[in-house]
């Protein structure tokens, strides 16, 4: 029964490792954020959440659009009280797994206030097949990695409509 | 007695409803509860499943409308601070 029980939790490790397209290697930073947002979505429950978004809303339609082409949604994003939490050791252990010929850096920017957003687009066979978001904040920390045929520049505009941006809030 | 009441009287006799009548009623009686009870379960079990997909659909979408504000915030940011050092 506990070997079963362990194999079965063998199986859903490996099969969630499979899907994502490199390890995130955070869990040690969970303890410390003050905030936490950890989402793993197979293509089963992007399904899932496709039948229940709203077609008639323009937002939820576009969304219901964009992940038709995406097989998993990985995002790690964290929060903490005060600077110092995370160290560069950590986005350093993601940045060594991105590696040419799959992997491309497309953009990075720093903006004044230690805002650091790395866009990463893996590519196989001539098709975007993944993108990887590492950003970073004195107080926050977040990696995605998105799996799939995605269309950067309708999930940019959505960002934008869903009116999150601290940039636009400021 | 006229021909009616002779009928009558046959017709409203009491009669014997043979061996064993009364464990029947009481039997048939008992079944009937277990009946009741498998189909409420039925309709539970089913009536749950419902609620169940329902829940378990508003909770991905919800999921993926987080990954879209969290992705789609950090790329719009990167999209706005390009096209600010571009003007």
């Amino acid at each position: 029964m506990k070997m079963a029980r362990l194999l079965a939790l063998a199986c859903g490790l490996a099969a969630t490792l499979w899907a994502q397209q490199f390890q995130f290697n955070l869990e040690h930073l969970k303890d410390k954020a003050s905030d936490a947002v950890d989402l793993s979505l197979n293509a089963d429950t992007l399904g899932i959440a496709a039948r229940f978004l709203n077609g008639k809303d323009p937002d939820e339609a576009k969304v219901k659009k964009l992940i038709m082409g995406i097989e998993g949604i990985y995002i790690k994003h964290f929060e903490f009280k005060s600077s110092g939490a995370w160290s560069a050791a950590d986005l350093d252990r993601v940045r060594v797994q991105l590696k040419a010929p799959e992997w491309s850096r497309i953009v990075g920017v720093k903006g004044e206030d230690g805002e650091n957003i790395e866009v990463w687009m893996r590519t196989e066979r001539g098709k975007v097949s993944g993108v990887a978001i590492l950003a970073s904040e004195p107080r926050e920390l977040t990696v995605a990695n998105l799996v799939g045929n995605i269309d950067i520049e309708t999930l940019a505009e959505l960002g934008g409509h869903f009116g999150l941006p601290k940039m636009l809030k400021k | 007695m006229d021909w009616l009441e002779q009928e009558l009287t046959q017709a409203l006799a009491r009669k014997d409803p043979g061996p064993g009548f009364d464990s029947r009623v009481r039997a048939r009686l008992a079944r009937r509860p277990q009946w009741l009870a498998i189909a409420a379960a039925l309709l539970m079990l089913v009536g749950g499943s419902e609620a169940w997909q329902q829940y378990r659909g508003h909770q991905a979408k919800e999921q993926v409308m987080t990954a879209m504000r969290i992705a789609g915030g950090k790329l719009n940011r990167v999209q706005a601070q390009i096209s600010g050092g571009a003007q």
